[in-house]
Order: C-alpha cells, then sequence, then structure tokens
C-alpha cells in the first residue's frame, strides 16, 4: 500500500478511536446526534462507489436501507444483534446483485431509472407484504442500547471510509474511473466493465443495508412509508455531491453541513430544509463541478494535497 | 372483455402517454433527463385547482393559465441553468449525470415550495362527476373528457411528428443532432421549443388529472416513474413508442387490477418496468442493437 494510503487510514482510524469516547459523556442527545452524523457518513461514503467513482448515479439509494431496516424489523425477536447486523449488509447485498444484473447490459440512463423504480418497487412489495400479514407498522420491544447502537455505527462509518480510501487507490477503483470517463474505450481496452459495476454496486448496498437495520433499532418502529422515504435518497445524493464525490474525504464536508442543518431545520421547518437542499444541490453542480472538497484541492498547493 | 375495462385502460393509457411524449421530447433532443417531469404534471393540477376554486371557470378554462405556466417555467429553466450551463465542457461531458442531479434538486425543490405554500394535505374539487352510458359502459362524465382531450392530444402530436416541418426537424434532431445542425436546423431554437412542448405537456397533463384524482405536493414523483416506465417501453428518444407504450401499460395496470386487487397496482406496474429493462432495454420496438 502507498504511504499516502496508509496515512490516510491511519487518520480515519485516530478520529475513530477519539469518537469513541462521546458516549461517556452520558448525554444522550449527542450520542444521538453522533448516531445520525455517523450513519450519513456511512451512507454517503458507500453510495460515492458506485455513483461518484463509477459516475453510475444512484437515485434510490434508500431501498437498500429499507431492506436492511426490513430484515431487522423481521428477525428482532429472534436473532441477537450480532446475527441482525450482518444479516441486514448481506440482504442488501444480495438484493443489487440480483438487480444490478440489468445493469451488466445496459449502461447510462438506464441504471437511473432503475435505481429510481427499484426503490418504489420494493416499498410496494414490503407495503403489501404487511398488509397481507395486517401488520401496520411493527413496534421493535426491548431495543439495545443507544451506546452499543452508536459504536456500531461508529465502525461502519469507519470501514465504509476505508473502503472507499482502498478502492479510490486500487485498480479495481481506477477502473471505475475509467468507466466513468469513457465506458467504450475501457471496455476496449480490456477492463471488465461489467463485473466492476456489478461489484461496485453490490459494495455500495451492503453498508447502507446495515445503517437501515440500526435505525430501526434505533427508533424502534418499523413502518414502510417512512423508511422507504424517497428524501433518504435526496439526502445522500446532495450530501456526497456538495461535498465532492470525486473523493473520499469529499462527503464528510456535505454530511457535516447538512446534518448540522437539519438539527436546526428539520423539527420546525422541513420543506425549507429540503427547499435548502435543492438549492445547494443545482448550485453546486453547476459552480462547483468537484464539491466543496475539490475547489479546496485546487486552492491548496499540490503537494500538501 | 368489458368495454368498462377498455376505457379504463384508455382513459389511464391516454394519460400516460401524454405525460410520457414531454419526458422523451427533453431526452431525445438534449439528452436531459428530468426527473422532476412529474412534478410539472403536479404545478399543472394545481394551477388547474385554484383557478377553479378562485374563479370557479371550467378546469378546461384553466388549461389557458397551466399551459403557459409550465412551459414558462420550462423556458427559466432553459435559459436560468441549462443555457449557462451547456457552455460549461466539464457540464457537457457528463451531460446525462449533472442534468439528472439538476433535474433531482429542482424536483426537491419544487415539491417542497408547493408543500409550504398550500399545505402537503391531499385536495381536490368535483368536475362532471355524473354517470352516462357510453358505448355500453358506465363510465363518469370527466374521465371521458380528459380521454377525449389525451387522445386528441396524442393524436395530434403523431401526426406532428409525421408532417409538419417543425415536428420533422426534431424528429431529425432525436436521431442525428451534429448531421442536424449542418444541414441546417436550427439546434438552439429548437432545444428550446422542446423544452417549453415537453413541459407544456406534462402541465396539461396535470389539469387532466386534477379532473379526475385528488392531488398533492408530493404526487409527481409516481408520475416521473410511470413516464420512465412508458419512455423505456417506447423506446427512449422514440417519440412514437412513447405512445404506444402509454397505451400499452394503461391495458396492462387496468386489466391486471382487475384480474388481481388494486392493491397490486404499483408492484405491477413497476415490475413491467424492471422485466422491461432485463429483457427489452432497447424498448419493446427498438432493434437488438440500437442503443447498448
Amino acid at each position: 500500500m502507498r504511504p499516502r494510503l496508509l496515512r490516510r487510514i491511519a487518520l480515519v482510524t485516530i478520529a475513530a478511536l477519539l469518537a469513541v469516547a462521546l458516549p461517556s459523556l452520558g448525554n444522550d442527545y449527542y450520542t444521538g446526534f453522533g448516531f445520525s452524523l455517523l450513519a450519513w457518513v456511512a451512507l454517503t461514503e458507500s453510495w460515492i462507489i458506485i455513483s461518484g467513482m463509477a459516475g453510475y448515479v444512484s437515485l434510490g439509494h434508500v431501498v437498500f436501507v429499507g431492506l436492511g431496516a426490513y430484515v431487522a424489523a423481521l428477525t428482532w425477536t429472534y436473532l441477537p444483534l450480532g446475527a441482525i447486523v450482518p444479516l441486514t449488509g448481506l440482504s442488501a447485498g444480495l438484493l443489487a446483485a440480483i438487480v444490478g444484473y440489468p445493469c451488466l447490459r445496459v449502461r447510462g440512463p438506464y441504471f437511473v431509472i432503475l435505481t429510481l423504480g427499484l426503490s418504489e418497487l420494493v416499498k410496494f412489495i414490503v407495503i403489501n407484504t404487511e398488509a397481507a400479514l395486517s401488520m401496520s407498522g411493527r413496534v421493535l420491544f426491548g431495543a439495545p442500547d443507544v451506546d452499543d447502537i452508536f459504536y456500531i455505527s461508529l465502525g461502519l462509518a469507519w470501514a465504509s471510509l476505508v473502503i472507499a480510501l482502498i478502492v479510490r487507490d486500487s485498480r479495481f477503483g481506477a477502473g471505475l474511473l475509467a468507466i466513468r470517463e469513457n465506458e467504450e474505450a475501457a471496455e476496449t481496452i480490456g477492463i471488465p466493465v461489467s463485473a466492476l459495476k456489478l461489484a461496485a454496486f453490490v459494495l455500495s448496498a451492503i453498508i447502507p443495508g446495515m445503517v437501515g437495520g440500526l435505525m430501526i433499532l434505533r427508533s424502534t418502529y418499523f413502518e414502510p412509508l417512512q423508511i422507504f422515504n424517497p428524501q433518504t435518497s435526496v439526502l445522500i445524493v446532495t450530501m456526497a455531491v456538495i461535498g465532492g464525490s470525486d473523493r473520499p474525504f469529499g462527503p464528510l464536508l456535505g454530511v457535516g453541513l447538512l446534518v448540522v442543518l437539519q438539527e436546526l431545520l428539520w423539527a420546525r421547518l422541513p420543506q425549507l430544509y429540503m427547499i435548502i437542499v435543492g438549492v445547494l444541490l443545482i448550485s453546486v453542480v453547476i459552480w462547483m463541478p468537484g464539491g466543496v472538497y475539490g475547489r479546496l484541492q485546487r486552492l491548496l498547493p499540490a503537494g500538501t494535497r | 372483455m368489458s368495454s368498462q375495462l377498455v376505457i379504463a385502460a384508455l382513459v389511464s393509457g391516454s394519460i400516460y402517454a401524454l405525460i410520457a411524449l414531454g419526458l422523451n421530447l427533453i431526452y431525445g433532443t438534449m439528452r436531459l433527463l428530468n426527473v422532476a417531469h412529474g412534478d410539472f404534471v403536479m404545478i399543472g393540477a394545481y394551477c388547474a385547482y385554484w383557478c377553479v376554486k378562485l374563479t370557479g371557470v371550467s378546469p378546461l378554462l384553466a388549461m389557458l393559465v397551466a399551459i403557459p405556466l409550465t412551459a414558462g417555467i420550462g423556458v427559466v429553466l432553459y435559459f436560468g441553468i441549462f443555457r449557462m450551463a451547456m457552455r460549461s465542457r466539464e457540464f457537457v461531458e457528463r451531460i446525462e449525470a449533472n442534468s439528472l442531479l439538476i433535474f433531482f434538486g429542482t424536483s426537491v425543490i419544487v415539491e417542497n415550495l408547493t408543500a409550504l405554500a398550500f399545505t402537503p394535505n391531499q385536495r381536490g374539487y368535483r368536475y362532471q362527476d355524473g354517470i352516462v352510458e357510453f358505448l355500453g359502459a358506465v363510465v363518469p362524465v370527466n374521465k371521458l373528457i380528459v380521454l377525449a382531450i389525451a387522445a386528441a392530444v396524442c393524436i395530434g402530436a403523431v401526426v406532428f411528428f409525421r408532417i409538419s416541418t417543425l415536428g420533422l426537424a426534431i424528429k431529425a434532431l432525436i436521431q442525428q443532432r451534429e448531421a442536424s445542425a449542418l444541414v441546417g436546423i436550427p439546434v438552439a431554437r429548437i432545444d428550446l421549443i422542446c423544452f417549453c412542448l415537453g413541459f407544456a405537456v406534462a402541465g396539461l397533463a396535470g389539469v387532466l388529472i386534477s379532473m379526475t384524482e385528488e392531488i398533492s405536493p408530493f404526487m409527481g414523483f409516481p408520475f416521473t416513474v410511470v413516464a420512465f416506465v412508458v419512455v423505456i417501453l417506447g423506446g427512449l428518444g422514440n417519440v412514437t413508442g412513447s405512445l404506444f407504450g402509454g397505451l400499452l401499460l394503461g391495458v396492462l395496470e387496468t386489466f391486471g387490477v382487475a384480474l388481481t386487487a388494486p392493491s397490486y397496482r404499483s408492484i405491477m406496474i413497476y415490475a413491467v418496468f424492471i422485466a422491461v429493462l432485463i429483457f427489452r432495454p432497447q424498448g419493446l420496438f427498438g432493434s437488438a442493437r440500437a442503443r447498448t
């Protein structure tokens, strides 16, 4: 591994170790806020693998969050937490592998439309299944401790960042960038584009599935319309793009900005918050194509990047 | 086959065809993926609602307000965002992804502005909800009006793309953008016209939908997805194909629901959509090597 990559992984690990201390402050508000921050980090860092690096924009990433949450809600009474978390990730990865198959054959806009339709399809399947089981929302009894959920989400955020860093510096990542810049050319020089795209899609689905499971264990209430809310996809996309979806450290800036804004506005003016999110997204796409991180990089001298 | 179901299928099919037509026009000419398309349908619907509630006029007259309004928003978006952004090389290189993100942002803004202004609640008005017998079926009058207008516009569109110079120019632009410029077609002007037409048709569809259904600020997203399903069925960029795609989806939906249960409606639409993406991504009418 290159020393720069090792330095970055070390940096992320030190930050994660420092964050371990947060629950010991004993303030549930801070712990909850920390969980929210870490969950969004895990979601956006996963999203950039397929959408930032390979350039296949997914507008329906909430489907993996929702599926993970549903699996967790179904299995919570039967399995221990240590089994549920991997299971939620596995089911999300499996869904991505199955439906990612069409993107082996088709390209560009079809993939985007697929993600959009897929999240709605799975949402309605879950709603109908729940209706057939005559369930209207599930309450999860005896949910795990907030601190435990915080620690797992910290682990997921750390893992997603490290995975993004490693992928960005690997042959795999180079292949994804080649696909983004020119897929025909990449295929011509022998890059296995279909396999790489599928791998990237599956990789970007696993951690969001686990985050979904944790979200439902934190809120202790499962309701399909709420957990499959397309707004989650909007926020993932916006956070990643504002920060800069090209580099693994980029989304962190977007997550920081929007999660703080969310704390300030969500309770009182949710619509105003979403309007600001939309305006930020459009402005960044037009005026700051590399996101905030890309702009910062351009300002810094080359050696310190 | 009962005529009841056939008419129901034609009503929803012609609406779907109309919405998909606008989406396909904008994608076909400029390669812009308008994921906010359904939200302009919603704007048309709200426009009709307020015209009817405030002035008491017929929603048919509300079209005269809704169509210029959505077309006008199209012009503003074209000059305000895309004209300017298209000058940047970085933007044009990844035009599909960038336009997608911009329209995605537009969709979020439009939905939430509407919710902020008019509350997120559902609302509706009554218009011609008497029932008549028509070709052996019992149908509300408003559905027949919707069908007549939507079908007329669809047929008009087919004729327009076959015989008028402008229609042929648009088709040429969809098939060969660079070559069209070479033979003297004013590309920039036709881009603008397509933007206006696409949004205008969305506004018109919104007015028609508001005559028969309740409206809400977030009603647009399902229509966006449905429009994409139809466009995929007919082929991306294939304008007449999307009309057939719309009718086909209307038939599939109506008969599918009749055979199973209304709660399966959405699942059916999305299942058709995923199946088509997997088995015939080039559309039902496209040739196998047309676009892969």
